[in-house]
């Protein structure tokens, strides 16, 4: 199995989640500009973490053969901070740079004019930048928050073929289906979405567009989720050429609109096949999987 | 980079080999094409078995792996007395157009990439107006019996002839109404001795129409084909304008005077022609150190596209983590260059590496080896502060492009010592460290001893190449 974990938050990670990532299959991976958890006081805190996901981070991904890109983007939640805010004006600079994909995380969190007016900034660099856009959807009134993010999409001018809306669930997939935009999956071990339940999607809506991810960050969460969806879809009944188009090529497709993407293998690691992981026999990620579960 | 013309040699420059050996001499010298002189001795056009010898060659081609342009100019091919002639300009050119028909025949069957052909010298008792309505006119004739065949005919501009330079070209091609299948032959050598642009101004004044390239030095104002080196001609600029062309031919060795030494020329030849390959820019890099002359604030977006651009391929192959520079680094390094010899202050280069990512802080590093001998003070002070920042993070590309040239130069022994024995912590091999034999001193050999030590204490492997930096640790 060949995965590409389109959204992850690699800087709250651990080298030995990196080292069950390269034999889960990842091979490939995107981690979002997001909230620390701790909130950010001063612009120079975001610049220093910037700094980190397009030099650090990369450097580190890449000593366990995995390539890793980022989007840059002030997050919601800060958006409502004036002192975060200023950050809006170094933006461009890390918009230009090899790892940045997209512009991303944006969207809303709690819905105010603050995120309304940060949201519409970020499309329209993402227009100015030849970027795609992740575009993340609230934890709180969903529905609502998704359909205003569409809208304010469909103002900014920016192809929804270039948009990716995250963190869906069955209540508002259908929305993003119908506008044309990517539809994420976030897949958690408790909130957000599991696997049953995205397994149960695909057989509805069909793969057209589907990307699913594990979104590990600091809290509790799973970065070998991407893989566990993979092996969910197998049992469900989808064949190895569906996981691969769902965990490989549909990424790819998303953020390759950025021209930037670097997949080649990292010097001395393996390429990721397409195909089951067997070794005697046996499922090489299933005894790996149940091992991280224990 | 990898370049998408086929690097090849003439056989005319093979006169005392049979074609057979020539071939392989050719092939196994690196070679990617073959420019075939048809006539004495390689191959008889007007044989009665023309087209097998030609199925045969075709054969011989494909498993060699070589490609093929097809030349005309044989010297006493159509006439034991008159060399060249007739040419295309005599009032009796019959035997001149059977050859060029037969190449064009030829050329079909070999699926050569053009047949180039030259005008000829004016005879002595034609106008240079008739000659070119006669050079014209054949050509007409034999334009559409090439295209027909689906050959290029490709005009080869000739000192001392009626078409001598490619201005001459361009006129004759144009009076042909540009036809696509009709191109320009450029003689790399011959642009010294005779074109008012040089060859640069040559090259780009063939542009689009370019469909052959002969290789060779020549001198100002002298017809004679030298081998590379021996010449004036600059031929990493010839390389670098053929990259900003976007040439996909073939580029053959053309030195019909060598044949008693061609052996040894296909060597040197492919040595000098690869290493101007390396030291000629990536089209994009001439643009932006250009563009960097010019307008110095738009450096940050170069220098963040770089990578992009030129790939981030190593410059040594047998180094694939690209301690000892990469294609960007290179590209990056050069926009460096330009801003210092722009006078730029250096707090632009401070805030290129500030600014940066991993990559483009190694290329504000490698720049800053290139101008480590002129730098002023400020420069030097700013490359200090940087180079220092470097030293301390963790990333060992970084830190071994931050033991370059300037640190070997500028830096103080203490850092300078730190930074090699963190090299060695890292694993990266000294190699990478300018300078290491004139600074290395007894402090940074009682350091490597110790470190040694510390490795035996734990019960480790210590690097192998610790004893470039002290001898005796064994016995300590």
């Amino acid at each position: 199995m060949r995965i590409f974990d389109p959204h992850i938050h690699m800087t709250s990670r651990t080298t030995d989640d990196y080292e069950a990532m390269y034999e889960s299959g990842v091979r490939a991976l995107v981690e979002p500009a997001f909230w620390l958890g701790q909130p950010r006081t001063n612009v120079g805190s975001f610049l220093d973490y910037f700094d980190a996901l397009i030099g650090w981070e990369r450097f580190r991904a890449a000593q366990f053969g995995i390539r890793h890109h980022c989007t840059i983007a002030l997050n919601p939640k800060e958006a409502n901070d004036p002192r975060c805010r200023e950050v809006m004006e170094h933006l461009p600079r890390y918009l230009v740079k090899d790892g940045v994909v997209a512009v991303g995380e944006t969207g809303y969190d709690s819905m105010t004019p603050e995120e309304d007016d940060v949201l519409r900034q970020h499309l329209a660099l993402a227009i100015e930048f030849e970027l795609p856009a992740l575009v993340h959807t609230p934890h709180r009134d969903k529905v609502t928050g998704t359909r205003r993010t569409l809208d304010v999409v469909a103002e900014s001018g920016l192809g929804m073929e270039r948009v990716l809306v995250d963190h869906l669930n069955e209540t508002c997939v259908d929305l993003v289906a119908d506008a044309g935009a990517w539809m994420g999956f976030s897949i958690y071990p408790d909130t957000k979405m599991d696997e049953a339940r995205v397994v149960a999607i695909m057989q509805r809506i069909g793969l057209d567009r589907v990307i699913v991810n594990s979104a590990a960050d600091w809290g509790r969460s799973d970065p070998l989720k991407t893989a566990k969806t993979g092996l969910a879809m197998l049992d469900a009944g989808f064949t190895e050429d569906d996981v691969d188009r769902v965990l490989w090529r549909n990424p790819v497709e998303f953020y390759g609109q950025s021209g930037r993407l670097e997949l080649d293998p990292v010097p001395g690691f393996a390429p990721a096949q397409q195909g089951p992981d067997l070794f005697e026999g046996n499922s090489v990620l299933r005894g790996m999987a149940s091992r991280r579960d224990a | 980079m990898t370049d998408a013309w086929a690097f090849g040699y003439g056989t005319n420059g093979f006169a005392d080999h049979t074609l057979t050996d020539a071939l392989d001499v050719i092939a196994d010298g690196g070679y990617g094409a073959v420019a075939l002189t048809l006539g004495h001795p390689h191959f008889d056009p007007f044989a009665a078995d023309w087209r097998v010898q030609a199925e045969r060659l075709s054969a011989d081609l494909a498993r060699l792996g070589l490609r093929i342009v097809v030349e005309t100019g044989a010297r006493y091919l159509l006439d034991p007395w008159r060399k060249h002639r007739p040419n295309l300009l005599d009032r009796d050119a019959g035997c001149r157009i059977d050859l060029l028909r037969r190449a064009i025949e030829i050329a079909a069957v070999l699926q050569a990439e053009c047949v180039s052909l030259w005008s000829g010298v004016l005879p002595e008792d034609v106008t240079s107006a008739e000659a070119w309505e006669l050079l014209v006119e054949r050509l007409a004739v034999l334009v559409p019996f090439a295209d027909e065949r689906g050959v290029v005919l490709s005009i080869e501009p000739e000192p001392g002839m009626l078409v001598e330079t490619v201005a001459d070209a361009v006129r004759l091609r144009a009076a042909l109404g540009d036809p696509a299948s009709v191109g320009i032959t450029v003689d790399l050598g011959h642009c010294v001795a005779v074109e008012p642009g040089g060859v640069v101004g040559a090259l780009r004044q063939a542009g689009a129409a370019l469909r052959n390239v002969q290789v060779d030095d020549m001198l100002p104002g002298v017809h004679e084909h030298l081998e590379l080196g021996m010449g004036a001609l600059d031929l990493v600029a010839a390389i670098e304008t053929l990259r900003e062309l976007g040439y996909t031919g073939v580029a053959a060795l053309e030195l019909p005077r060598h044949s008693h030494d061609a052996p040894r020329l296909v060597r040197t030849s492919k040595e000098a022609w690869d290493a101007a390959a390396a030291a000629a820019r990536h089209p994009w890099t001439s643009r932006a150190v250009a563009t960097v002359a010019a307008s110095p604030e738009r450096a940050s977006r170069l220098f963040a596209e770089a990578g992009r651009a030129v790939g981030r391929t190593p410059l040594d192959p047998a180094d694939p983590h690209g301690y000892r520079g990469t294609a960007d680094d290179d590209a990056r390094a050069q926009i460096i260059v330009a801003l210092h010899d722009a006078t730029m202050s250096p707090e632009t280069v401070r805030g290129l590496y500030e600014h940066g990512d991993d990559a483009e802080r190694r290329g504000v590093l490698r720049g800053l080896g290139r101008v480590a001998a002129s730098v002023d003070e400020s420069w030097r002070a700013a490359g200090l502060a940087l180079t220092a920042d470097a030293l301390r993070t963790n990333d060992p590309r970084l830190v071994a492009a931050a033991m370059g040239d300037f640190a070997a130069r500028h830096l103080d022994d203490h850092a300078w010592r730190h930074g090699v024995l963190k090299l060695v912590f890292m694993g990266v091999p000294l190699a990478v460290v300018s300078g290491l034999d004139v600074r290395r001193d007894d402090e940074l050999a009682a350091m490597a001893s110790r470190f040694a030590q510390e490795r035996s204490a734990a019960g480790r492997s210590i690097p192998e190449d610790l004893h470039l930096i002290v001898a005796l640790y064994q016995e300590n």
